[in-house]
C-alpha cells in the first residue's frame, strides 16, 4: 500500500491531491480567477498559490482522513509551467517532505495528465491528445517514452481560446474556455478562418490574430454575433486537433484515444473526436473537469507510479523548470 | 566594478527548523539575467543569506522574493510541523 500526495501549481490552479493505490482520496483545488479581459501574470499567480497552498493542503488531508505519517511520498510539479508559481508550490512540498521525513519526487506535469487519464478511464495504450492553456500535443507511448507525434508550433489551443475570450470580455469564471463553449452552443453562422495544419503539427497564432483583428467590426455591424464567432473558432481549432490525432492513430495502428488537459473537458471537442473515433472502430476515453483540469491528484498518481519503480528525487535536485518536454522523462513504470 | 551586497540572518526557534528552511530555500537558483548571486548557509538555529548584485534594483527584487518564500516556508512549518 502506497499513499502519495501531489502538489500542482504550474499555472493558475493550485491543487493538492492524495492517491492511495489508484484510489483518489481527496483532490481539492483553488483557481486564480482574473477579471474579464485579463490573463493571469506569473507574479500574481505565485502570490495566489502562496496565499492558498496551506489551506488547500489542509483540506486535502482532512478530506482524505489521512495523517502526515501515513503518507509514503510527496510529489510536486517540476514543470513545464510558469516559473514563479511552480517555485511557490514546490517550496511547500519541500518543506513538508522534510517536516514529515518523507521522500520527494519531481513530476512532469504532462505525464501527470496522461497517467491520471489512464487511471480514471482505464485506457491501456491510447493515443493521447493533450490540450490545455499551455500545451497542445498528440502523444503515443513507445519504448519507455511518451513520444510527441504532433504539437503546436506556436501558442496552445487553450491560450488561443482564452485570449479570444478576452476580446469578447467574457468572464474567466469558472474558465474562459467554459464560457466560450456555452456561447458556441448558440452559434449559427460559420465564419471561415485560417485552418493551419502543417504535417503533424498545428498553429494557432495566425488564427488568433485573424479573429482578433476581424471580430470588432464583424460584431459592430451585427454581421456575426459573439455566439457565431465562438462557434466558428471552436469548430475550426477542434477540427485541426482531430485531424492530427487521426493521423497519429493511423500511424500507430492505435484503437484508443484519450483526451486530457483543461480543454479536454469541452463537450464539443469530445463529440467531434467521438465521431472520428467511431468511424475508425476505435474507443474514445475522456474525463470530466475534476481530472481534466490541472489538479493535485494527477501529480500524486504519476509520482506514485514513479515511486513504485524505485525513483526518488534528492532534495537538492528538487528544482523547477519552465520547459520540460514530455519525452524527456523515461517511463520506467510501463512495459 | 563595485558589487552591492547584503547579508541577512534569520534566527529560528530550533536548529532543526533552520535546517529545513535551508533545505527548502537553497534549492532554487537565482535567475541568470538578474545578475544577482545568492549564497546560503546555516549554523545552529540561524540561516545566513548573502546577496551580491551589480544593480540596487535587482538586489531589492531578489531580497523581496527571498522574504516571500521565507514567509511561506515558516508558515508551512508552523501549520504542519510537529507540535513543540
Amino acid at each position: 500500500m502506497v499513499i502519495a500526495i501531489g502538489f500542482e501549481g504550474s499555472a493558475n490552479k493550485l491543487g493538492v491531491g492524495i492517491v492511495k493505490d489508484g484510489v483518489v482520496l481527496s483532490n481539492p483545488r483553488h483557481t486564480y480567477i482574473t477579471p474579464p479581459g485579463q490573463g493571469f501574470l506569473p507574479k500574481d499567480t505565485a502570490k495566489h498559490h502562496r496565499d492558498h497552498a496551506l489551506d488547500v493542503l489542509q483540506a486535502a488531508l482532512e478530506e482524505a482522513k489521512i495523517k502526515p505519517d501515513e503518507i509514503d511520498v510527496i510529489c510536486y510539479t517540476k514543470g513545464p509551467g510558469m516559473g514563479a508559481p511552480l517555485v511557490s508550490t514546490a517550496l511547500v512540498a519541500r518543506t513538508v517532505a522534510q517536516l514529515w521525513k518523507k521522500p520527494i519526487i519531481a513530476v512532469n506535469h504532462c505525464i501527470g495528465h496522461i497517467e491520471m487519464g489512464r487511471l480514471i478511464t482505464g485506457a491501456v495504450n491510447p493515443t493521447v491528445l493533450y490540450v490545455s492553456g499551455g500545451n497542445t500535443q498528440v502523444i503515443a507511448y513507445s519504448e519507455k517514452r511518451y513520444r510527441i507525434f504532433g504539437e503546436t508550433i506556436d501558442i496552445a489551443v487553450g491560450n488561443c481560446l482564452d485570449r479570444f475570450a478576452r476580446v469578447l470580455k467574457l468572464s474567466n469564471d469558472p474558465s474562459p474556455g467554459y464560457n466560450i463553449e456555452q456561447l458556441a452552443k448558440k452559434g449559427k453562422r460559420f465564419l471561415e478562418m485560417p485552418y493551419v495544419v502543417k504535417g503533424m503539427d498545428v498553429s494557432f497564432s495566425g488564427l488568433l490574430s485573424y479573429i482578433e483583428e476581424k471580430a470588432p467590426l464583424l460584431l459592430e455591424t451585427n454581421e456575426y454575433t459573439p455566439e457565431d464567432l465562438c462557434f466558428s473558432l471552436q469548430e475550426t481549432v477542434f477540427a485541426m486537433l482531430i485531424e492530427i490525432t487521426e493521423r497519429a492513430m493511423a500511424h500507430c495502428g492505435s484503437q484508443e484515444v484519450l483526451i486530457v488537459g483543461g480543454v479536454g473537458c469541452n463537450k464539443r471537442l469530445q463529440d467531434m473526436m467521438d465521431i472520428m473515433v467511431k468511424e475508425r472502430g476505435a474507443t474514445l476515453y475522456a474525463t470530466d473537469e475534476r481530472f481534466c483540469i490541472d489538479n493535485g491528484a494527477m501529480i500524486a498518481q504519476a509520482g506514485w507510479e514513479m515511486f513504485k519503480t524505485g525513483l526518488v528525487t534528492p532534495l537538492q535536485e528538487t528544482t523547477c523548470t519552465q520547459r520540460y518536454r514530455t519525452d524527456e522523462v523515461e517511463v520506467t513504470w510501463r512495459d | 566594478m563595485n558589487p552591492l551586497s547584503a547579508d541577512i540572518q534569520i534566527p529560528f526557534p530550533s536548529d532543526h527548523e533552520a535546517e529545513i528552511a535551508y533545505g527548502s530555500l537553497s534549492v532554487d537558483k537565482e535567475p541568470k539575467r538578474g545578475g544577482v548571486s545568492k549564497t546560503m548557509t546555516f549554523s545552529h538555529n540561524v540561516l545566513n543569506v548573502h546577496f551580491q548584485a551589480q544593480e540596487a534594483r535587482m538586489l531589492r527584487v531578489s531580497i523581496n522574493s527571498f522574504f516571500e518564500h521565507l514567509k511561506l516556508v515558516v508558515e508551512t512549518m508552523e501549520r504542519f510541523g510537529p507540535p513543540r
